[in-house]
């Protein structure tokens, strides 16, 4: 699953770690996301989209959206 | 205002859930060593339990009770306790970990036994069970980690 996590993280210029502590998460979990690792699960889907004001579908991209 | 040694509330949680992980391996660490510690003085055998000879472990019934209570507490409660404090990537991690040890557990042993009873291996143990579990959930877990990093 594709994701602009990295890109927004950069426009607020955290660190990892600070995005990680904002979502209460690991900062490895923040990195394996940006990296495609590993899927968030559905509530920290919506903690990030809540964190940045945005929609989960605006982070996220499926791979078959067009 | 910022300064240089400012951190944000993000970063000081990350150092709060750190300083927690810390806290908890210090007193996994300590329950260990107590573990060792106790066996070295309180078993009157010549067995040891880390190197699999328990038929020639002697230990008080009172002391086996709390040694017992203490592998328990470190092998089952503290890492079922971890599950709910740690995040949902490493919480993946361990699940694979733990299910590939306990898989290899259900279908090793009979798999031995089998091999055994066909004059391949030797009769299965209960310590030969347990490094079974032990070894395999390391594999697992290391192949978890490292394919999610």
């Amino acid at each position: 699953m594709k994701n602009r996590l990295k890109v927004l993280r950069a426009e607020h210029d955290w660190s990892q770690a600070e995005l990680a502590g904002r979502l209460d998460v690991s900062r490895q979990a923040v990195n394996a996301i940006e990296t495609g690792k590993h899927d968030p699960s559905l509530p920290l889907a919506f903690r990030i989209a809540r964190l940045f004001d945005m929609t989960i579908e605006e982070i996220f991209q499926d791979g078959e959206t067009q | 205002m910022n300064t240089q040694t400012d951190i944000g509330p993000g970063e000081a949680r990350m150092k709060a859930r750190r300083r927690r992980e810390i806290i908890t391996y210090v007193f996994a660490s300590l329950l260990g060593g107590g573990i060792g510690i106790i066996l070295s003085v309180a078993d009157q055998g010549d067995g040891s339990l880390f190197l699999g000879e328990w038929e020639e472990m002697v230990l008080d019934p009172t002391i086996a009770v709390i040694l017992a209570t203490t592998l328990l507490l470190s092998l089952i409660a503290l890492p079922l306790w971890a599950f709910t404090v740690t995040d949902e990537l490493v919480l993946k991690r361990n699940l694979i970990g733990y299910t590939g040890g306990s898989m290899a557990v259900m279908g090793g042993v009979p798999a031995w036994a089998v091999l055994h009873a066909g004059g391949l291996a030797p009769e299965p143990t209960a310590q030969g069970a347990w490094a079974i579990g032990f070894f395999v959930t390391m594999i697992a877990f290391a192949f978890a980690w490292i394919s999610s990093r």
